[in-house]
């Protein structure tokens, strides 16, 4: 017994250090993904307060370019109306159709807490479960790619950001139609790397990138980024770095998109796996 | 002992908050990102209890996980950086020893002691923290240079925020 003790006394040190380290390691093993999601959310309580004042000033700081983004946007908005209103076109009426054809949904949320300078990037919006959104429903910039929903609280969720070493995404090169797999490589915010292109096709700087909607997910054609440099690597494949079109730092507004038919699809699609 | 308790609550709240307000927020390409307040654990007096100081750093490292969104990983390095803090201060302690009732700054034992002692600490504290982040061994240079730079700048914030103390 007394030698126990006096191990006990001489090791104290280690025996806490080895129980907190435990507490740590056990929350980060647990901390993946959708659990962190949980996390992130569950302790919103106490950073909220923090987080909306550094934001508000954030919003404030940057109104300027909003107000010009959305502007923008307006003209492109009736521009489009216009000429889908003159050519009376039938593909506009699958695409507006709220009772029979409708596919995807829109909803528009802001950003409270965003990170750039991680390798595993997520963000938060102030929408939740009790606004309708559900994981996996994409999430779209300005109609830019931005990330994907993981988690979701009663009033607030949290996508994994496009700038996350664990997102993968389905794009294509717009003039082609060649499509390969996106993923960040955890260096530049503003880049990213596009794989799986085989050296056949011919790529050129400034060719558009695009999303494919072969996962269900994001809906077909919103566009990603330009292609910024490609080389030949000693494989099959280019090495391809995309400029992305949405600026992390700068996120503000997004949409959130839902695919009503993504069961469907899925369902399917396991059929013949 | 309660002025210093104050003195030390006043410390750890200016730091957490200067990181989250100023720190986290410096990104240089994605290869720099200063952790400041890891510079709590460097300033608690050398004949702390080692149990308080695992405590205390495990606590810090706790809030700024809550903050971060990242749990386990802030705590899990800067509890090792609390672990290593005695072991750092025995191996580059002064030849006539540490005076009583001191705290390990700058002014009373020197810029070079400080430098080496700051240096050690940070090191081992980013090295946890980057290669926890990233979570696997590819690109193993790469996080290596993140700690690197990241040490680098850490370092130097902290040797400003040292000489601003003592300038007042």
């Amino acid at each position: 017994m007394r030698s126990l003790l006096n191990f006990l006394a001489r090791y104290n040190n280690l025996i806490i250090f080895l129980i907190l380290e435990g507490i740590a390691v056990y929350l980060l093993a647990t901390g993946n993904t959708y659990h962190n999601s949980r996390f992130v959310n569950g302790i919103r309580g106490v950073t909220r307060g923090i987080e909306e004042k550094i934001n508000n000033t954030r919003t404030y700081l940057s109104l300027r370019d909003i107000n010009d983004a959305l502007a923008g946007q307006n003209v492109a908005l009736k521009n489009k109306m216009e000429t889908m209103v003159k050519k009376e076109n039938p593909l506009f009426f699958s695409y507006t159709d709220t009772i029979y054809k409708q596919q995807y949904l829109h909803s528009s949320a802001e950003v409270i807490n965003n990170a750039v300078n991680r390798q595993k990037n997520y963000f938060t919006i102030d929408k939740g479960s009790l606004q309708g959104i559900q994981v996996d429903m994409a999430v779209v910039s300005d109609n830019s790619v931005a990330g994907k929903i993981v988690g979701c609280s009663e009033n607030y969720s949290v996508a994994m950001s496009l700038l996350n070493l664990d997102f993968k995404l389905s794009v294509r090169i717009k003039t082609n139609g060649t499509f390969g797999s996106l993923s960040w490589d955890g260096r530049n915010y503003r880049q990213a790397i596009l794989g799986e292109i085989p050296q056949h096709i011919i790529v050129n700087v400034g060719d558009t990138i695009e999303t494919t909607g072969y996962s269900a997910i994001f809906p077909e054609g919103i566009m990603v980024g330009t292609v910024s440099d490609f080389e030949k690597t000693g494989g099959d494949f280019y090495k391809i770095s995309i400029l992305l079109k949405t600026d992390f730092r700068k996120l503000h507004y997004v949409d959130i998109i839902g695919n009503m038919k993504k069961t469907e699809q899925l369902d399917l699609e396991k059929l013949f796996k | 002992m309660i002025n210093s308790i104050f003195r030390f609550g006043l410390i750890f709240i200016l730091l957490i908050l200067s990181q989250v307000l100023l720190f986290s927020n410096i990104q240089f390409s994605g290869y720099i990102n200063p952790y400041v307040y890891v510079m709590f654990i460097l300033l608690l007096p050398i004949e702390i209890p080692s149990w308080l100081l695992l405590i205390l750093s495990f606590a810090l490292g706790l809030i700024m996980d809550f903050f971060s969104g990242s749990p386990g990983m802030h705590s899990s390095a800067s509890l090792l950086a609390g672990f290593v803090r005695p072991y750092v201060l025995r191996l580059v302690s002064p030849r006539d020893g540490y005076e009583p009732n001191s705290e390990p700054s700058m002014i009373t034992y020197g810029l070079r002691w400080f430098l080496v002692y700051t240096l050690l600490i940070v090191l081992v504290h980013h090295t946890a923290l980057f290669y926890l982040e990233v979570f696997r061994f590819t690109d193993f240079f790469r996080t290596l240079l993140r700690v690197i730079l990241s040490s680098f700048f850490t370092i130097v914030f902290i040797i400003l925020i040292e000489f601003y103390r003592r300038g007042k």
